[in-house]
Order: C-alpha cells, then sequence, then structure tokens
C-alpha cells in the first residue's frame, strides 16, 4: 500500500484537487510545511509544484502546477484554462439554481452537502426551476436530450461527479458533497472579474436594489 | 429593618412563584394583554413592579430586571443588551470608598464595616456584568448568529456585537489604578478590594474581549465572503445576460500566467499489474475475482429422456450470405470492446468511412444489438441520441446510436 504521502503525490500528479473534503488525511499531510515541502522536491523532478488556493486555514485546496513554463505547459495551460472558461457558465447556472432550490443565502462551497432527493422534489414542483434545469442541460458540458426532470437532474450530478466538482460518499444514498474544486471555480470567476474590471458584485447588487425599488 | 426587607423580599419572590404563568407568558410574547389576567392579579403584579405598561392603552410588559434575570438563566440568544457603563460604577467606588474612609477616620467601624460590604458588592457586581457580556457575546458567536435567518442580518448583528466589543473595551480603558490607588489610600481591605481583585478582574477580561473581537471580525469576513460569492456567480449571469457576446479574456496566455491558472496536466498513466510478484497474490486473486467472466454458464449435464425415432431426412438447402454491412455492425461491437469506452455509431461510420447511409447503418446496428444472445446482451449498454417529435407526441427520432461495455 501506498503512504500517505505516495497517495497525495498520485493524486496531485492525476490532476486532483485535495481538500479536506475529498481527500482529508492527504489534506491534514499537506497542511504540514515540512510535508508539502517534501511533496513539493519529489513533483520538482518531475517539473511541477504544490499550488494551493484558499483564503481560511480551513479551507485550503492544493492542486499541482508546472515549475517552469516551457511551450508544451504553456499549450497545456490555455488549453486548460479554455475549458474552464467554457464550463463556467454552465457550473454558474447550476450553482444558482441549487442554491435559489434550497432557499440558502450562501452558495454551494467545499464539504456542503446537496440531497438530491429534496432539490429533486423542489425543482419538480416549480415550474421556473424545471426550466432553469432544461436551460441547464442545453449547455455542452450537461448535455442531455431528455425532458424528464429526473433523468436531467441525475444526468447533470454524473457529469458534476465526473468532474470532480462533487463527490458522492455513499453510493447508496443520494447525497452528494460539494469539493474544493468548486473554491477554485470561484476563485477563477474572481480573478476574471478583477481583471477585467467587471464589477460583478457591484452588478448583483444594485440589481436586487432596482427589484426592491 | 434587615427583618423587613427580608418580609418584602420573600413576598415578592412568592409572587413570582405564584404568576409564573403569566409571567413567561408576557416574557415569550413580549407582552401580555390586560384581559388575559385577572384584575386582583394584575393589580398585584403592577404594584411589585413585575410588570409595567410603556404607554397609556398598551399591553402589560415585563420589567427590565425580571427579563434580565429570565434572559440570563435561561440562557436566552435573544438576549443582547450588553451593560457597558464603566464610568457610572467607577463613580459609585469612588463614592462608597470616600464613605468608607470617613467612617474609619472617625472611628464609626460599624458603619465603616457597612459601605465596605456595599462597596464590595459593587465592585463584585462590575466583574460580574463583564464577564456576563462576554458571556453573551460568545453565546452569540458559537452558534454564528443563529437566530437569525438571512446573511445580511447576520452581519448587521455581527457588527452590533462588534461595536459592544469595542465599547466594553473603551469602558475598561477608563479604569486608571493610580487614581483608584490614591482613593483606596494606606487601608488595606480598601486596596485589596479596588486594585488587586480589579485588577485581576479587568486583566482577565480584556483578554477574552480581544479574543472575542478576533472571532467575530473573523466571522464577518466569512459572512462576507459567502456574500460576495454569492453576488459573484448572480453577477456572472447577469452579465452574461446583458452581455451575450462577451468572452472571457486570454488569461492565460501572456507571458505572465497567473498562479491561479498555472495547473498541470494529468501525468499518470494507468498502471498494470505486476504478475511476478508472490507477495501480491492475494490482491491479485481479489482482482480476478472481480473480473466478469464471459463465459456463458456451463449446461448442466442433462438426463437424457428415451430418444424419439430417428429418421434421416435430406436437408433443405440454405446458404448463409455475408453481407458487408453486418460485418461492418460486428467490427463496431468489436471495436467499443478493444476500447472499452462509449462510442458513437456514427462517428465510427466517418472514421472507417463506411458507404452505408447513416439511416441503413443505424438501423443495422440497432438490429445488431437486439440480435445478440441475452447473456452478450448485458454486456453492451445501447443509448439512442435523438429528440421527440416536436408535433406529435409519443414519436422518437433517433440521430444517433452510442455503445459501451456495461
Amino acid at each position: 500500500m501506498l503512504s500517505t504521502k505516495g497517495q497525495v503525490i498520485e493524486r496531485l500528479l492525476d490532476g486532483d484537487f485535495i481538500c479536506r473534503t475529498t481527500n482529508e488525511d492527504g489534506w491534514r499531510f499537506l497542511r504540514i510545511p515540512a510535508n508539502r515541502e517534501q511533496v513539493d522536491a519529489y513533483l520538482g523532478q518531475l517539473n511541477r509544484l504544490v499550488a494551493t488556493i484558499g483564503t481560511g486555514p480551513d479551507s485550503e485546496v492544493f492542486f499541482c502546477g508546472y515549475r517552469a513554463l516551457g511551450d508544451a505547459e504553456r499549450k497545456k495551460i490555455s488549453e486548460q484554462f479554455r475549458d474552464i472558461c467554457q464550463a463556467l457558465t454552465p457550473l454558474v447556472e447550476w450553482l444558482v439554481l441549487v442554491q435559489d432550490a434550497a432557499g440558502q443565502d450562501a452558495p454551494l462551497t467545499e464539504g456542503m452537502p446537496i440531497r438530491l432527493n429534496e432539490l429533486q422534489t423542489v425543482i419538480e414542483d416549480t415550474p421556473a426551476f424545471r426550466e432553469q434545469l432544461s436551460h441547464l442541460c442545453s449547455h455542452r458540458l450537461f448535455y442531455s436530450t431528455s425532458v424528464d426532470v429526473d433523468r436531467q437532474i441525475k444526468q447533470v450530478f454524473s457529469r458534476l461527479c465526473d468532474l470532480r466538482y462533487l463527490i458522492r460518499p455513499n453510493t447508496e444514498k443520494q447525497i452528494y458533497l460539494a469539493t474544493g474544486k468548486l473554491d477554485y471555480l470561484y476563485e477563477v470567476i474572481r480573478f476574471i472579474d478583477d481583471a477585467e474590471g467587471l464589477n460583478l458584485e457591484d452588478q448583483a447588487e444594485s440589481a436586487v436594489q432596482g427589484q426592491l425599488l | 429593618m434587615s427583618d423587613h426587607l427580608k418580609e418584602a423580599g420573600l413576598r415578592l419572590l412568592r409572587g413570582l412563584a405564584r404568576h409564573a404563568e403569566p409571567i413567561m407568558d408576557a416574557y415569550l410574547s413580549g407582552s401580555i394583554a390586560d384581559q388575559a389576567l385577572e384584575p386582583g392579579v394584575r393589580e398585584r403584579l403592577l404594584k411589585d413592579g413585575i410588570l409595567y405598561r410603556p404607554e397609556p392603552g398598551a399591553d402589560l410588559h415585563l420589567r427590565r430586571a425580571v427579563r434580565a434575570l429570565l434572559e440570563e438563566a435561561l440562557r436566552d440568544d435573544r438576549n443582547r443588551r450588553i451593560d457597558a457603563n464603566t464610568g457610572s460604577a467607577l463613580a459609585s467606588f469612588k463614592t462608597l470608598a470616600e464613605h468608607y474612609k470617613e467612617a474609619h477616620h472617625q472611628g464609626d467601624y460599624a458603619a465603616a464595616e457597612a459601605y465596605l460590604a456595599d462597596l464590595k458588592e459593587h465592585v463584585y457586581a462590575f466583574g460580574e456584568t463583564l464577564s456576563h457580556g462576554i458571556r453573551v457575546l460568545w453565546s452569540r458567536i458559537n452558534n454564528e448568529f443563529g437566530y437569525v435567518g438571512t446573511l445580511d442580518a447576520k452581519i448587521r448583528e455581527n457588527e452590533l456585537a462588534q461595536s459592544q466589543v469595542s465599547a466594553l473595551l473603551a469602558g475598561l480603558e477608563l479604569v486608571n489604578f493610580e487614581v483608584l490607588a490614591e482613593t483606596a489610600g494606606d487601608l488595606r481591605e480598601l486596596r485589596h478590594l479596588l486594585v488587586t481583585n480589579l485588577q485581576r478582574t479587568i486583566g482577565s477580561c480584556a483578554q477574552e474581549l480581544s479574543i472575542v473581537q478576533g472571532r467575530l471580525l473573523e466571522l464577518l469576513g466569512r459572512f462576507r465572503e459567502i456574500r460576495g460569492r454569492t453576488r459573484l456567480i448572480k453577477g456572472w449571469l447577469l452579465h452574461l445576460n446583458q452581455h451575450p457576446e462577451y468572452q472571457v479574456g486570454p488569461h492565460a496566455a501572456g507571458s505572465a500566467i497567473p498562479a491561479l491558472f498555472n495547473r498541470a496536466a494529468p501525468a499518470l498513466a494507468p498502471a498494470s499489474l505486476s504478475l511476478h510478484d508472490p507477495t501480491r497474490e492475494a490482491e491479485l486473486l481479489a482482482l480476478l475475482a472481480k473480473v466478469r467472466s464471459l463465459h456463458p454458464r456451463e449446461s448442466r449435464a442433462q438426463a437424457l429422456a428415451d430418444a424419439p425415432a430417428l429418421t434421416l431426412t435430406v436437408p433443405d438447402d440454405f446458404e448463409v450470405r455475408s453481407s458487408a454491412i453486418r460485418a461492418a455492425v460486428d467490427a463496431y461491437f468489436c471495436e467499443v470492446i478493444d476500447s472499452g469506452e462509449p462510442l458513437s455509431a456514427l462517428d465510427y461510420r466517418d472514421r472507417q468511412s463506411l458507404s452505408n447511409d447513416a439511416e441503413s447503418w443505424l438501423y443495422q446496428v440497432l438490429g445488431g444489438y437486439e440480435g445478440l444472445p441475452e447473456e452478450q446482451k448485458r454486456y453492451f449498454e445501447l443509448e439512442t441520441i435523438g429528440e421527440v417529435h416536436p408535433l406529435y407526441s409519443g414519436n422518437f427520432i433517433i440521430r444517433d446510436l452510442r455503445l459501451w461495455l456495461a
């Protein structure tokens, strides 16, 4: 069997995000600076390093980046960037749908559970949410031709599990947990917002006030 | 005098006990209507100062002191009041200390004792009020302002708590030990009470308040981040609605790539088993057990019935014509088995540049799948990709097929 260090290196090299929800042992391991240096030294031989995002001490997410950037690496990075940009809008639509349907005022973040049965009941009972779900399914990311809410939502969730935005700790239960990759998504949007000066937060705020008036 | 006081206090407490029910009703709903009480009881409670009428014609409310007692005893979350009035407490310390000193100098020890006891009560109460305030703050922090619903309300509650902490800290700064030491003079008892005791209380409170302040800021930061994220994603959709042509800029292109986008591509190829490692035998066997065998179950030997009479006849001539399209379908199935990946039938046709037109190719694949024996069919999954007929319900138009291993 692999040691925790071995597992962490394997997950990182496989392109995974290591967060508290997906791999608590590995996450605790990487939070110790000495361990992180060891992993970093190992990955250095493969021109890689341990990168991290996260604001709080408990919400760190680790992933693997390149150490030196050559042409090949740049190409890979811009491919990945393009992928994530294409996925951005459908994922955001999904986040808003889940948040609205659950009636929460906090969006989904790492470690938060979704009970698919409850979500499905709410969506089935609300025409506006059903419409949003159908719209979601028209994106290539979730592509589903079914007109049935049950199949559409299962397709969306299974895609999200494939993409590792969600995990399903118990295959017999319809409970999903959000992973640290979602936090990465927020960071990407925030970066784009800052870099292009879109003022997304202000736009949302003024729209809410407009509705209230 | 004290007998009289005791008598009156007992009467008040008994009154509270006797009317516990209306008092709790008033506590829970905030007020109690006149009609809910019998006139005699109402008069009694009003006279004892348990209930009061805030304005003419209004319902009866609980007196602040009674409410505070209940909030404290029940550790009620709604208790937000924190008494930060250090100035008046300090002034009363000083006054009582002067009384005590005067009585002491005049040799009236009985009066001095009484003043000292009074002062003690005030100093202890001051410490108790402070620690109560801190306890209230902690209880609110610990359930993360769970008693209000929305995030904005939580942020407001947090800001209120922060202003209360600041007020408490500002109040503590008012305590000047030099002045207090001067007031106490060389009287040992007074010094002990006003300097040593107070210093200890204030030291521990100040320390705890700074921890509370840190936690409040942390919580506020988290609330703001959550709110920021909600606005971020809603703003994103809004922005896209207003600018349908919007494209994300090439942030990962230029010479300096932001660290955020520096994600390495997956670099692990699937590994194979080492069959020559005897220490791994148990794991290998476990893996082997999971591999599904494609061999049909052996037909059990059946007892032979009595054989019917055997007659030989000339069989009818027949010929198996091999058809190109059927062979292509078989090849398609084999390709799926080899790759193990889902494969679209039309993609396969295009890749192999088969001459059949799409419709008959799909028919043939469908037929090939349906024509498989049941035990082989179980190993495949066939998905029909297409759409429902826009006009006539119950009609499904198949545009493509996708086959993979189950």
